[in-house]
Parts: C-alpha cells; structure tokens; sequence
C-alpha cells in the first residue's frame, strides 16, 4: 500500500512540473495544444493526489501501522471519525492535505474557466502547477507521509486535545482558507505574465476570495471556540503565533476584498490588488510555515526541521516572484482614475484598506519579532498581550465605525452636509447607546466602552440601510414588507450580503469587548459543601465522581450554581486522564445564559486527594456574541456567493468589453 | 501612491514602537546567569515536579534544549498549569533569578510541546 501512495505522489510531481514547464513554454510560445495537455496535466494532478490520500486514509481506517505516519497518529482504541480526521494530525499528513486541496481548487478553476477564460488559464495553470510542485516536493522528498517501519502492536495515539469536533473541521476549514487564496493570486500573477491587464481576473477570482476567506474566517471562529471550550484556560485567543498565522492572511484577504470594488468600480488602486492578493498568498505560505516549522517558539528548533528550510524558500520564491511580476507591468497598471475627494467611497475604503494593512502588519511584526531580534540583535524578544490588544484597539476601531460609514458615503465626492443627514439618525443612537451604557456602569472600560458605542452606530447604519431599501423597492413594486425585503436582497445580493457580514463584525466586537473588558474572576480551594461567588453567581461544590469513558478516565466535580438566591441546575467540570496517550486533559464547566449572551467559565485547575478541589471561575458577558457572530458571517457570505444569473449576464457583457479592448490595445502599436 | 507612502510610515512607525516599545527577552537557563529584570524563561522541564501550585508554589527544574553541558534552573510557580506540563515537555515562563531560583509571575506558563507544531493547528 505503502508504495502505491509514493508512487501517486511521485506521479502528481511529474504531472505538476509537466504542467509547470510545458505550459509555461506553451503559453510564452502561443502553443494552444500544448497548453490544453498542460491544462490536463494539472487536472490528472489532482486524481493521483486523491489516491495518495486514500491510501493513507485506508491506512488509518485499517490500523496499519506499518506506516510510520499512522503508529504516530493513531491507536486501535481511537474512535473512527478521529482516524479519519487523524490524517491531518500531523505534519506529513497536513501537507497531503494541502496538497489535495491545492490540486483540487487548481482543476476546478481551469476547468470552470475553460471557455470564458481561455487565453488568460494558459497563464494561470503554469502558476498553480508552480505552486503544486513545491507542496509536491516536499511530500517526495522530504517529509514523506509513507515512510514504513516495522509495525509495532498498537499506535501512540492521536493528540487528545484533538480528539474532539472541532478539530476535525478546524483544520481542514483553515486549509481551505490557506489554500484558497493560492487561486486569486495565480490569477493576478497569470494576467501580470500575459500582459493583457484587465479587470477579469479580479471578476473571475471573486468569488474564489470570498470562499477561501469565508473558510479562513470561520476556521478561526471554531478554533477560537475549541480554545474556549477545549483547551479551558478561560480565553479563546491568546495571539499565539500559530493563531496570528491564520489571522494575518484573512485580514489581508478582507482588505483585498474591499479594495477590488474600487478598482471594479473606478478603475483605481490597480496595483494596491496585485500587492494584497500576493501579501495574502505569501501571509498564508508564511503562516502554514509558522505551524510546521516551529520557528517562533524557538529559533533553534528551526534547524532542526527541515522542513522549515524549504518553506521559507517558498516564501523567497513567491515574494520576489510576485515583485518582479509587478515591477514590470507597473506601466500597464497605471489608474484611470484619480481620488478625486478625501471624503468619499473610494477614499474611506482606502483608509479601510490601510487600517487593516496595517493590523495586518503590526501582527506580523510582533509574531517575527522574537526571530528578528534574535538574528538583529542576538537575544529573542517576545512581544505579549499588551502589544497586540493595544494594535486592536488603534487600528480596530476606527474599523469598526469606518464599517458603518463607508457603504454610505458617495462615489466620488461627498459633501459634509449630506454626510450629517445620513448618519443623523445613526449618530443619535450611539451617543443614546453611550449614555445608557455610562449608566449602567460600562465606563469602567474606555475601549469597551467606545466599542459598544461604536457597534451601536453600524448596527443603526445597517437597519436603516435594509429599512431604506425595502421601502424604497415596495414603492417602486409595490410588494408587501416581506417580499419587498427579500427581493431586495436578491437583486443586490453583493450589497446586502456585505451588510449582514457587517453585522458579523459588529456582533464580533461586542462579544469581544464584553467578554475580554467586562470579564469577572475568582478561584478558591473549595471542600465539599463549601461556595465560592464571583458576579453574583454562587457556586457551591458538591460531590467528585470518576468513571471510564472510551479511552480516558473521567473525573468530574458538580456544583451546584445560584444566582441571587434562584438556583439554575448545576455544572461539572474536571480532568480527562487518556491512557494510551499518557496525558491529562482540562474539561471545562460552562454554562450559557442563551438570553444574555452570558457564559458561567469553570476550570478544576487540581483535585486534591482530600477530595477538595481548586477552582477557576469566570463570567464572561456578551461572549456567546462571538459565536453567534460566525453564523451571521456564514449567512452573508452565502448570500454574496449565491448564484446570480443577471450577474452572470453582466459577467459575460465584461468579459466581451475587455476582450474587445484588448484586441484594440494589440493592434495599435 | 497615497496608499503605499502611508503604509510606509506605518512600518517605521511599527518599527518605532517595537524598538522602544520593550518586550520581554527570551533566554534559556544557560543564559539566565547574564539577564536582570524580567524575562521569559524557555526550556525542557526535568526531574519530578514537587508542591502545589494553588499552594506554596511548584517547583520543578528546567534544562537548556541543546548545548554540550545543558545547564538547568530551579523554578518556582504559582497559578494555573496547563494541561501539558510534565517531565520532557517544553516550557516557558515569565519572571525573574532571585538568588538563584527563577521566581515566576503567577499564571504565566506556556508549554511549547515538540509535539504541537507538528500536530496541527492547536492554539495556545
């Protein structure tokens, strides 16, 4: 089996470096046949890559454990979906994966552009063949998932802190992310290489984008909530730099996102989208070297990796790649229009743009500090929390209130007067909002504060904006409310899906300034029968239990929970003791309030052999927001991404129009 | 271009901030002997820790990763210890070396298990 699985990835690279090399010289020399067997070549890529995985899955599924990949990642006792997920357990396996997936997305968009698209794939495929190889290489060369020993009677076992539902999706969800963004940027280098710059790639690769970005996006969110709920250290997000890894290219992909508009829309920032599509390709090379090399939790353990070595090549490679191709087109990416207002659309989604390129920045400064200061200055320096939470605060929310002005204000020219109209209303709530909030005693965080009253002002902005509309569609048709809201969703669902993406962020940063500024905190060693109270929560531990569960040992501490005076059940929270994997795990106590958002965090830091045990307990308001907000994020995207047939028509009539102007721009001389 | 200036100053601005801005120098035990101040402590737990740390403290010893004379480091630390701290894993902790033991600030452990960069994804 073993040698079926190198022998598929052996075949990939061929296909991949055939696709490379052969399309690249088919392109350069207008070889059309050529390029189609090219075209093909990466297709067929993906079908050896598909038996390469199945092979490994089999592997697992089959307790194979002459595989040295499956003795490392598995165990006979380990549940059946975790054998599955237990592929991308570990480095070899999650390159196969991000292999599979490159490959996948690479067949998939040059065969969904075959027709419309033809003479700009030729271009593509050699780019995404470069990308295949490399993936390709390293699982051959390596760090080869198919290495074989002598199999030892049973696995060490999956990562207990991976054996949960999170992890089988966070991963793969993440990738999708990661990966995704290779196809934009394969585009935006295809039209560079081919010379004919027009506005088509950006309009193919859109949807592409929101994809990849959706799936880094919620990725996250679901990572954020495993920490929460998994990890049970009270937080979900610590700026960890495998956590900053993934955050880094999802906010160069939402700047990317918005500043495409103004290049559709007014032909403005040309080169500005071929600068952040790469960033956002190169930030997710960098970020799957992060995660495997280990180069930021010690520089020593760099050398040691080899793997570390040939990414940060890759890097090297795209970036130089990417600024050379740049460099030589920037006569062709000149603009065609100028800024002509510093108060206007195109203008506060440049402040937008640079507001999140620069947290974008300011993250990855922070996340390489400790290696740079270590080859600059010889001693590694770790920036903490207080770094990063002051970037979020500097740059985050003049965000946030930029999200509630930008999709208001005029192309082109606005006027302050008309400004003060629009947001009148908007405005008022969130002065309204400040002062309840003051009242009630939300003063005690400046930030948290002004987030809330921020979030209030875009929340205003986006009902009146769904409101506005509605009203304004049910006096051109007269529908009824329902049918005139939906409709007006469906025909503007670009708009109206970023609305309710908008309304995401706004649920995103109330829940992260309610559970992060208006957090409460106590611990105490508690006997039975004694209380512990933290925010007018009373906790009172009553019994220990333990019993076997599949493959740890369970110990649980219930408490019963009172909140002044009623009582509200109880909660439990212990230690999982995993036998094959010969490891403890933290397994939290927490208790949602669905009505107010509320979470009642409780950790059993250590159980006593007297029977008392230590306990952590957190209240944390608004955090259930957080989830809540991937959800709605999920809802908007899908609403963005639906398919859209006058849009598709409106695609086509483009297409037409560039093709007609790029034949003009190649006969005059 | 407007956009590409502006992202310039930010970087020196960046650049500004994380110079003087501080941080916190990362060392391992066989460094520890030169530093002052505080300083976050990365190494490879060793011996069997004793004491509680909801306690009087926990202490164990911690061991430079590599080198010819790996030296090591009495620790001493209070707060919460994450699930996988034990013999062999790889630690770090913020504090200070008062006479000779490497006193923590409460809560601040890390461990950084060989294993978790070669897993997947798993934060903090």
């Amino acid at each position: 089996m073993a040698e079926l699985g190198r022998a598929a990835l052996a075949v990939t690279l061929g296909l991949s470096l055939y696709a490379l090399l052969a399309g690249g010289y088919a392109a350069a020399r207008g070889r059309r046949r050529l390029a189609l067997s090219a075209r093909n070549a990466l297709i067929a890529a993906f079908g050896s890559t598909l038996v390469a995985t199945a092979v490994l899955v089999t592997g697992f599924l089959r307790d194979d454990f002459s595989l040295a990949y499956v003795a490392g990642h598995s165990s006979r006792a380990l549940p059946t979906p975790y054998k599955i997920s237990a592929l991308w357990g570990g480095q070899e396996g999650s390159l196969l994966l991000w292999l599979l997936i490159l490959t996948g997305y690479s067949a998939l968009a040059v065969w969904l552009g075959r027709n419309r698209l033809r003479d700009l794939l030729v271009w593509v495929t050699p780019v995404l063949a470069g990308i295949c190889v490399g993936f390709a290489w390293l699982l051959v060369g390596v760090s080869s998932p198919f290495e074989v020993i002598g199999a030892p009677l049973d696995g060490r076992g999956l990562n207990p802190s991976l054996q949960n539902p999170y992890m089988v999706a966070h991963p793969v969800l993440l990738y999708l992310g990661y990966v995704g963004l290779a196809v934009p940027f394969a585009f935006a280098m295809g039209s560079l290489l081919s010379g004919r710059i027009d506005e088509r790639w950006l309009v193919a690769t859109r949807r592409w984008t929101i994809v990849a970005w959706t799936a880094l996006g919620i990725g996250q969110l679901l990572g954020a909530h495993w920490a929460y709920e998994e990890v049970g250290w009270g937080g979900y997000y610590a700026w960890d730099p495998v956590e900053n890894a993934a955050l880094m290219p999802w906010l160069a992909a939402t700047a990317y996102l918005h500043s495409v508009m103004i290049q559709e829309k007014r032909g403005m920032l040309k080169v500005w989208n071929v600068v952040l599509v790469s960033l956002a390709f190169c930030l997710s090379l960098f970020g799957t070297f992060l995660t495997r090399s280990g180069i930021v939790s010690s520089i020593h353990s760099f050398t040691q990796s080899s793997i570390g070595a040939w990414f940060l090549g890759f890097i090297v490679i795209a970036v130089i790649f990417a600024t050379t191709m740049i460099c030589l087109r920037l006569p062709l990416l000149r603009a065609t229009a100028k800024l002509e207002s510093l108060i206007s659309r195109e203008a506060t989604f440049l402040y937008n743009n640079l507001l999140l390129v620069a947290l974008c920045l300011t993250i990855l400064w922070g996340t390489s500090w400790p290696i740079l200061s270590e080859a600059v200055r010889g001693e590694a320096v770790v920036v903490g929390r207080p770094y990063y939470d002051f970037f979020l605060r500097i740059f985050g929310l003049p965000l946030l209130l930029l999200m509630g002005i930008g999709p208001l204000v005029a192309w082109r020219r606005a006027s302050l007067r008309g400004l003060s109209r629009t947001f009148a209303w908007s405005a008022g709530a969130a002065v309204a909002s400040g002062v309840v909030l003051i009242a009630l005693g939300a003063g005690s965080s400046v930030p948290g504060l002004i987030a809330y009253t921020f979030a209030a002002f875009v929340s205003t902005t986006i009902v009146a904006e769904f409101a506005r509309g509605t009203s304004a569609r049910r006096a051109l048709t007269g529908e009824a409310i329902p049918r005139a809201f939906s409709g007006l969703v469906a025909r503007n669902r670009r708009r109206y899906g970023g609305y309710v993406v908008h309304a995401a962020i706004v649920l995103l940063a109330i829940g992260i300034a309610g559970s992060s500024a208006y957090d409460s905190v106590a611990e105490g060693r508690l006997a039975r029968g004694e209380t512990l109270s933290v925010a007018g929560y009373d906790l009172t531990y009553r019994t220990l239990s333990e019993r076997d569960g599949a493959n740890a040992t369970e110990i649980r501490a219930v408490l019963d929970v009172r909140r002044d005076g009623d009582s509200l059940g109880t909660v439990s929270a212990g230690k999982n003791a995993y036998a094959v994997e010969q490891q403890v795990s933290n397994e939290v106590g927490i208790r949602s309030d669905l009505l107010t958002g509320e979470d009642l965090f409780v950790i059993a830091e250590q159980v006593y052999d007297d029977g008392s045990v230590q306990f952590r307990v957190f209240v944390k308001p608004l955090v259930n927001l957080i989830w809540l907000a991937g959800l709605v994020f999920l809802l908007g995207s899908l609403i963005t991404l639906w398919p859209d047939a006058r849009e598709q028509r409106r695609l086509v009539e483009r297409y037409a129009r560039a093709a007609r102007s790029n034949r003009r721009a190649a006969s005059t001389p | 271009m407007i956009a590409l200036s502006v992202a310039a100053v930010l970087a020196v601005f960046l650049l500004y901030t994380s110079l003087a801005g501080g941080g916190t120098p990362s060392v391992s035990p066989g460094e520890l002997g030169a530093t002052s101040g505080e300083v976050s402590l990365a190494g490879r737990v060793v011996g069997t820790p004793t004491g509680d740390p909801h306690g009087a403290g926990l202490r164990f010893t911690l061991q430079d990763f590599e080198g010819a004379h790996k030296q090591s480091v009495a620790v001493l630390y209070k707060g919460s210890v994450p699930d996988l701290f034990k013999p062999g894993r790889d630690v770090v902790v913020t504090g200070t070396l008062r006479d000779g033991t490497f006193v923590t600030a409460p809560g601040s452990m890390i461990t950084k298990c060989p294993s978790k960069y070669q897993g997947a994804e798993t934060p903090a």
